[in-house]
């Protein structure tokens, strides 16, 4: 038994008054501290099946199971860092990163201390009082994850989450992110349509079809960490990749 | 503001009274007609000396606090449920709108049979004068929330309660806030005109008095006053929320 399952996942869409098949009976069994990353083409469903397993769709047919356990809703046993963050604007950083901690009720002196923790883990201590309009995309996107791994979820979920950055930014928080998955020994499940930071970040790449979305293939990655993206050693696996997914854009 | 703009203002403003002066001084009407703006001077200096000018405002300005606050609470409530279950928005929002294109004068009749003259008619007036506006920004903010930041916060374990306080509200804010101005320019215009009607103090009150007594420069400076406030209301207190939550909402 892993700690995710998923079972047959199926998801339709409405397209034009029909039915779209989004996801094809998809089943994955993540373990306990894997770091899986999924690949595909822009819109082949890969988002669609993170945000089912986050709860924030209900799939048609088949289910996710955590620790065994079905899941309906969403939850913090899931968390989700979102492409563009979905930081709130209304509040500085670290009332951003204590929200879940403060919807949970928890004590203000409590709160403080765990965001203290991750705040710290993340660089942020010296923005804790900004406001987002005041930082850069990179800074935004590390006060999503501080704002994630407080709840200290389960398995921490990831939506493309450096799709919008600079490359010198992207390459910097893909070591950071190695560092904090190996720190807090995290189950994750990161989805790019970028094939490199798959690789880098990955001890498995699931590559996804094009719609209807099925798990094509499976690669592992077994080398040392932290890597980094003009690793030569890590071409072989980018082009096993790229193999699989050139048929997948053509349709 | 620049002191260049702030040196056009003031020119422009005395260009005006220089004109003003000179159309009197030209003796055209007479001054129970047209009253020189010294005369509307005397008239506010007047209404200073004994208070009544300001117990005026305050009347009117308590009056407008009340019905603002209830169609603000009400606005907010209405507004959150219609954007929130899409039958209410079917039913009552349909509603909303037609009762919005009622001005607010057109309630005095129904307030005064209902309330007789009293304060309650007056700021019945003026809340109802004001709640849809309130309501239907609201609405449209919540309705054009990222949704993003509403899974966001159930992602983390919000409920209903809880997003409604802190991602809803907060998040809606840019648009809430021109419900309220909108709802303030509606209910100061309620509170005037109601008065005028009820005749029952306050400021509207007061230019039904200036009339009566043929008191042009009375009716002048009341006019002035109420102009003031509204223009104090808006340039200070509003501006100075909508900047900084446009500046922190990252709109501009």
């Amino acid at each position: 038994m892993g700690k995710l399952e998923a079972k047959n996942i199926e998801k339709y869409f409405k397209h034009d008054g029909k039915q779209l098949k989004t996801l094809d009976g998809i089943n994955l069994n993540v373990n306990d501290g894997e770091f899986v990353c999924i690949v595909g083409t822009s819109g082949c469903g890969k988002s669609t099946f993170l945000r089912t397993i986050a709860g924030l769709e209900t799939p048609d047919s088949g289910k996710i199971l955590l620790d065994g356990q079905p899941l309906s809703d969403t939850g913090p046993d899931r968390i989700m860092v979102f492409q563009e963050g979905a930081l709130f604007p209304w509040l500085n950083v670290r009332d951003n990163v204590e929200y879940g901690l403060k919807v949970a009720g928890i004590p203000k002196e409590k709160r403080n201390e765990i965001s203290h923790r991750y705040l710290d883990m993340m660089q942020l201590t010296q923005f804790a009082t900004s406001y987002t309009y005041q930082l850069s995309t990179g800074m935004k996107q590390r006060v999503a994850i501080a704002r994630a791994l407080v709840m200290e979820p389960d398995v921490l979920l990831m939506d493309e989450p450096f799709a919008a950055l600079d490359p010198q930014t992207r390459d910097l928080l893909l070591v950071e992110m190695q560092l904090i998955w190996q720190k807090t020994k995290k189950t994750i499940i990161f989805v790019t349509h970028n094939v490199a930071e798959a690789v880098v970040l990955g001890t498995r790449v699931l590559v996804f079809s094009h719609r209807p979305a099925k798990i094509k293939k499976e690669v592992e990655i077994d080398y040392q960490r932290p890597r980094l993206t003009d690793d030569e050693n890590l071409l072989p696996y980018q082009k096993k990749i790229l193999a699989e997914l050139r048929p997948e854009v053509k349709k | 503001m620049k002191p260049n703009v702030l040196a056009k203002k003031i020119g422009f403003y005395a260009l005006i009274i220089i004109a003003w002066q000179g159309i009197d001084s030209a003796e055209i009407w007479p001054d129970n007609i047209f009253p020189s703006p010294f005369e509307v001077l005397e008239d506010l200096a007047y209404g200073i000396s004994d208070a009544s000018l300001f117990f005026g405002i305050g009347t009117s300005l308590l009056r407008l606090v009340i019905g603002l606050g209830i169609a603000i609470a009400g606005g907010l409530v209405l507004g959150i449920f219609m954007a929130r279950v899409e039958t209410v928005n079917q039913t009552i929002g349909s509603l909303v709108l037609g009762l919005q294109s009622i001005p607010s004068i057109a309630w005095v009749p129904l307030a005064i049979l209902w309330f007789g003259l009293t304060d309650s008619g007056i700021i019945f007036v003026t809340a109802i004068g004001a709640i849809f506006a309130v309501t239907i920004n609201t609405y449209t903010g919540v309705k054009n929330i990222n949704p993003s930041y509403i899974e966001a916060a159930r992602n983390m374990g919000a409920k209903e309660g809880q997003l409604i306080i802190t991602v809803l509200i907060p998040a809606a804010f840019p648009y809430i806030i021109s419900g309220f101005k909108q709802g303030w320019a509606f209910a100061w215009r309620g509170v005037i005109g109601a008065e005028l009607l009820f005749s029952f103090l306050g400021l509207g009150f007061l230019l039904n008095v200036g009339r009566q007594l043929n008191d042009v420069s009375q009716v002048i400076a009341i006019m002035i006053v109420i102009m003031g406030i509204g223009i104090l209301v808006d340039g200070v207190v509003f501006k100075r929320i909508e900047d900084k939550v446009m500046t922190r909402w990252g709109l501009r």
